[in-house]
């Protein structure tokens, strides 16, 4: 690899990686991606786990922003092998008392599904619903396909593009409050509520986090739009790669950045594991965590003691994902069919959360180190995805909330609680379906200590590449002076997951990132 | 998916399809590759499948053809990724009673001295006979290796296919074997040249290793899995997998498309000709110069055209394919604390650092004992395996200070066990190997273990589509000389090629993808792109 240069080099081919590259190729860059995993994709990962044909999203289930995203169409990906399917039953509840409640991608049909529960509160859905849908273009394009704006100068264009005068739920109040406050100060049915906020805390947000709520409108936006990738989320890598490699970037993989080079301030190529080097002409972009970019990949010696500082203590979720992975012969049968059918066919399914309580409880319990008692969300990807498991067999998901550290045994001890954890969420499931223990052929734990394992910049099982917190958002995130994917080195840019707005398969870190070098390097906008 | 027209349609994107897609693209033709799993690479497959952080080989282990494989040159994988190790350390034989290990080390004329010395420690004779062998089968590793990467011509071109036969014989005969020699199992030639019961129960595995069966295959068995592709293995750097990602890039840079999830389910024709495929989804997709099958021949001519559409000699001729060898593989993966610290370390300290070691056998009449066992259809009692300890040689293989060890055992039949009776062996075969091996390495006790995965045969026909779990596509039974020859790679339909083992052999060689390539650029008039770097094929 001695000698070689490109325009930019990335550092990390995960989808922020992949798809920022493509950009620059196609503004006629010549491109590098280095990728210490073996398997492009990052957190697009999907594995064999249990019995062979059983698709297993082993981090990213969920596609939220299909359709709205722009970097979709701007790179051609579905004339790249990328398919998506959007279930027409996106999510549901059951519940104790044998009933259920259903979220589609027909408003009607979910205010119906509301209205068995509370008249009130399915007007209430409508018109936030309504509403948020009015203003999501909006929403999205300035908080988050752009890069950050104060949150001060967010909640005053509210008020200056007279939006808090016609609005009813978008309010400059929201910056105060937690989403179960909000969600109790609008809506009256315990069933409800925690139905809404369990979407919530599935997409990285805390429901009792004071702030947050300020994202709630843009979750409510999105909460009819979530997508099963066709033959497992790796699809979507495959499909990034294939577009990059056609614009002429060149994807590295097993071939570990060990540092990045500077001369004088200036960010000029990066130093490889063998020792080699390769230069960069213009950028390097980092999407990996912070953590190695500055404090492993830099020398401590060229970074103002400030930032370093400020790189140790950014913030990390300070709650992961239990997974089980299930490979089973039957789909799940609910008993709370016979009250609602149509939750036979809810993807994104929570069974267990009756009220804001057990999710406030929950949230108390994971970061006190202790296990909750099982709610997971379940989704069987197999009723929409035939392909993702062997005819006539589904492949089955289970995600928990849980704590990074279990008591004083640490991250370690996820390898002795994973197995009997597992048990009890299974138990969970089959407790609302009485045939999944039954129906499972073979299962397997993933624990938040895999996560780290798997995936090195996903520190200590932090999926979303640090907290989602208000002193974490915006322009705070992840530290002020690195907010807008500037680096204090000329060329150094961040495009990953730590950047505005955070992980998830948003793209917007590297899209956000690309204009910002479009304007430093006056490169042509042809995507807009 | 939309309807697609590619110039050329690969069915597969195993290596083989891999491979000839980035030459057919480097030579101008649209490709589009329809692979029926989520992952391209086929058998050259690593999955983090114990923890995450361990990186266990489920298929292909090693690789032994690096050196001749045109395409990892041509298109420089090793740009994109793929690193190869070639441990000096080899090939060995550990013992649980105290004696020595048996080693061989990689051919060189340092490291032979060793070889010759730890042969010696059994046979004085065998160590004479061995590096006289296979420094002879060195010397025209190049001319063996032309035989693989060269399509067998019309038998109407007599002039090609006879030099090459003369120069197999001639030497054959400079192995001191005869014309007669070409029909004796490997077992007997092994007997015949090696005495000891060390080196015997060593060649034994190494020759079943590569499909060659040792008790009833013939002197090219002898030849090519026994004193060619021993101890000329490489490593694969961050798993196998990485080889079929380098060979992806390859494609991918050059222009071609790979479809995942994709099965086919339809070769089309139009007049005679193949014209496309029909995935399981019912999109067709359009072919207008060829479509080209990576899969095996019963998938692709009764699958996907018919028996009813086929010819008598072709109905014939998949009536006597044959799905094995007779025995195939599984393969156990352990994330392990410490790597094995075997007793016989005591003699030689390689032994723990040796690429390829045999643990479970004291002698060769257990190897072949268990090897006939896999033979008639059942599971060995005694779970000897091959093992690979990776991490020795490439720590990112596994979290810092642990280790990842990956093996072969030989299995019957996907077919000779019921599915609950694979269930049985996935629970408990592992368990049966690890008390053996404590007996050869004390600590490997189940404390060491941190988990233990096991893919059987059953397993590997599930998830490779590879029917009874045969690695190499199965073989034509009871024929091998005078088989119709224009049909390797050609097929009696036109414009249908196949490029996988069952045309150009197995393992990953990655010949059938090139030796397919060049038949297609003969029929297209293509230019000959791969007459370059003075190589002899």
């Amino acid at each position: 690899m001695s000698d070689a240069t490109f325009d930019a080099v990335i550092i990390g081919a995960g989808h922020n990686g992949l798809s920022l590259g493509t950009y620059l190729s196609k503004c006629g860059w010549d491109v590098a991606i280095f990728e210490k995993r073996t398997e492009e994709g990052g957190g697009l990962c999907t594995e064999e786990l249990t019995r062979p044909g059983f698709l297993h999203n082993v981090h990213c289930n969920y596609h939220t922003l299909v359709g709205v995203c722009p970097v979709y169409d701007d790179l051609d990906l579905y004339d790249h092998g990328l398919k998506y399917v959007q279930p027409e039953v996106q999510m549901g509840s059951v519940f104790r008392d044998g009933t259920a409640l259903t979220v589609h991608t027909d408003i009607d049909k979910t205010c119906a599904s509301f209205a068995r529960f509370s008249e009130k509160d399915a007007e209430t859905f409508r018109r936030l619903h309504d509403e948020v849908k009015g203003y999501l273009d909006l929403i999205l394009s300035t908080l988050m396909y752009s890069p950050p704006i104060p949150l001060l100068d967010i909640t005053k264009a509210l008020v200056v593009w007279k939006i808090t005068d016609k609005a009813e739920f978008l309010s400059v109040h929201l910056r105060n409050m937690t989403i179960n406050e909000f969600l109790d100060e609008h809506f009256e049915s315990d069933k409800i509520k925690a139905m809404l906020a369990f979407q919530a805390a599935i997409s990285g947000y805390a429901t009792d986090l004071r702030g947050l709520a300020v994202s709630f409108p843009l979750l409510v936006g999105k909460m009819d739009n979530w997508h099963v990738c066709v033959g497992g989320s790796h699809q979507l890598a495959h499909s990034l790669w294939e577009a990059f490699a056609h614009a002429g970037g060149s994807v590295f993989l097993n071939t570990p950045v060990a540092g990045i080079v500077t001369d004088n301030g200036k960010a000029t190529g990066v130093r490889l594991y063998d020792g080699s080097e390769v230069k960069a002409r213009h950028a390097v972009i980092s999407t990996i965590d912070v953590e190695q970019t500055f404090l492993k990949m830099l020398p401590r010696e060229k970074l103002d003691p400030e930032l370093v500082k400020h790189v140790e203590d950014v913030s990390h979720i300070d709650w992961s994902y239990y997974s089980v992975h299930l490979a089973m012969s039957e789909a799940p049968q609910y008993e709370a069919a016979s009250f609602d059918p149509d939750i036979q066919n809810a993807w994104v399914l929570n069974a267990g959360y009756e009220s804001l309580d057990d999710l406030s409880q929950d949230w108390k319990t994971v970061r006190a180190g202790k296990l909750a008692d099982p709610k997971p969300n379940c989704a069987v990807n197999s009723l929409f995805d035939p392909t993702d498991s062997p005819d006539g067999s589904f492949t089955g998901l289970m995600r928990q909330f849980a704590p990074i550290e279990i008591g004083s045994g640490g991250m370690e001890a996820w390898d002795e609680m994973a197995g009997p954890y597992g048990e009890r969420l299974i138990d969970a499931w089959t407790s609302y379906a009485p045939n999944v223990r039954g129906a499972t052929i073979e299962w397997q734990s993933y624990t938040p200590l895999d996560i780290s394992r798997r995936m090195v910049n996903m520190v200590r099982g932090d999926w979303m590449g640090g907290v989602i917190a208000l002193d974490n958002l915006l322009t705070e995130r992840p530290t002020p002076e690195l907010s807008q994917y500037k680096t204090p080195f000329e060329g150094l840019y961040m495009a990953g997951a730590t950047q505005h707005p955070h992980g998830f398969i948003t793209f917007a870190p590297g899209y956000n990132a690309l204009q910002v070098i479009a304007e430093d390097h006056g490169l042509e906008r042809w995507w807009q | 998916m939309p309807e697609a027209t590619y110039d050329a349609v690969i069915i597969g994107a195993g290596h083989n399809g891999l491979t000839l897609a980035a030459y057919l693209a480097r030579s101008g033709l649209s490709v589009g590759i329809f692979e029926r799993r989520h992952e391209d690479g086929g058998g050259v497959n690593t999955e983090e499948a114990t923890v995450p952080g361990f990186h266990h080989n489920l298929h292909a282990q090693y690789m032994e053809f690096i050196d001749y494989m045109p395409v990892y040159h041509d298109f420089e994988l090793e740009k994109w990724g793929s690193r190869m190790i070639k441990p000096d350390t080899q090939l060995g034989i550990t013992f649980a009673d105290g004696r020595p290990p048996l080693i061989i080390y990689r051919p060189d004329p340092e490291l032979d001295k060793k070889t010759h010395k730890s042969i010696s420690e059994h046979s004085k004779h065998d160590a004479d006979t061995w590096l006289e062998l296979k420094t002879k089968m060195m010397e025209r590793e190049f001319q063996i290796a032309a035989t693989l990467y060269s399509p067998a011509e019309a038998e109407d071109d007599a002039e090609a296919s006879a030099a090459m036969m003369s120069a197999g014989l001639s030497l054959w005969q400079d192995l001191g074997l005869t014309a007669n020699d070409i029909g004796k199992a490997p077992k007997v030639l092994i007997d015949r040249f090696f005495e000891s019961t060390e080196m015997r129960a060593l060649l034994y595995r190494q020759c079943i290793e590569w499909g060659a069966n040792v008790h009833a295959g013939n002197g090219y068995g002898f030849l090519v899995s026994v004193l060619w592709l021993s101890a000329i293995h490489y490593m694969s750097a961050g798993g196998t997998h990485t080889l079929a990602h380098a060979m992806a890039n390859a494609a991918l840079k050059a222009g071609a498309c790979m479809r995942f999830s994709s099965p086919v389910v339809k070769i089309l024709f139009e007049g005679g000709r193949a014209s496309g495929i029909q995935l399981k989804d019912g999109t067709k997709v359009n072919a207008t110069k060829l479509v080209a099958s990576n899969v095996d021949p019963r998938q692709t001519f009764v699958d996907f055209i018919g028996e009813e559409n086929l010819e008598p000699f072709r109905k014939e001729r998949l009536a006597g394919w044959h799905f094995g060898p007779e025995h195939v593989l599984g393969t156990p993966s352990f994330a392990l604390h410490e790597a094995p610290n075997y007793k016989s370390a005591k003699w030689n300290e390689d032994i723990n650092r040796c690429f390829y070691t045999v643990v479970g056998f004291e002698t060769a009449e257990q190897v072949s004992n268990y090897i006939l066992q896999a033979y008639g259809g059942q599971i060995p009692d005694r779970p000897g395996a091959g093992t690979w300890v990776n991490s020795l040689w490439d720590p990112t293989q596994a979290p810092a200070g642990k280790h990842v060890m990956n093996g072969w055992f030989f299995f019957p039949k996907a077919s000779c066990l019921s599915e609950a009776e694979w269930d049985e062996v996935r629970a408990t075969y592992n368990d049966k190997f690890l008390k053996l091996w404590e007996e050869y390495a004390p600590n490997m006790t189940r404390k060491n273990v941190i988990a233990d995965r096991l893919y059987t045969a059953f397993d590997i026909e599930k998830k490779m589509s590879m029917p009874e779990g045969d690695f190499s596509q199965g073989r034509a039974g009871g024929i091998g000389v005078g088989v119709a020859r224009e049909y390797q790679y050609r097929t009696e339909f036109p414009g249908l090629y196949l490029c996988g083992p069952s045309a150009g052999g197995g393992g990953v060689s990655s010949a059938p993808g090139y030796g397919s390539f060049k038949v297609i650029c003969k029929d297209l008039d293509l230019p000959k792109i791969w007459q370059q770097g003075g190589r002899n094929y």
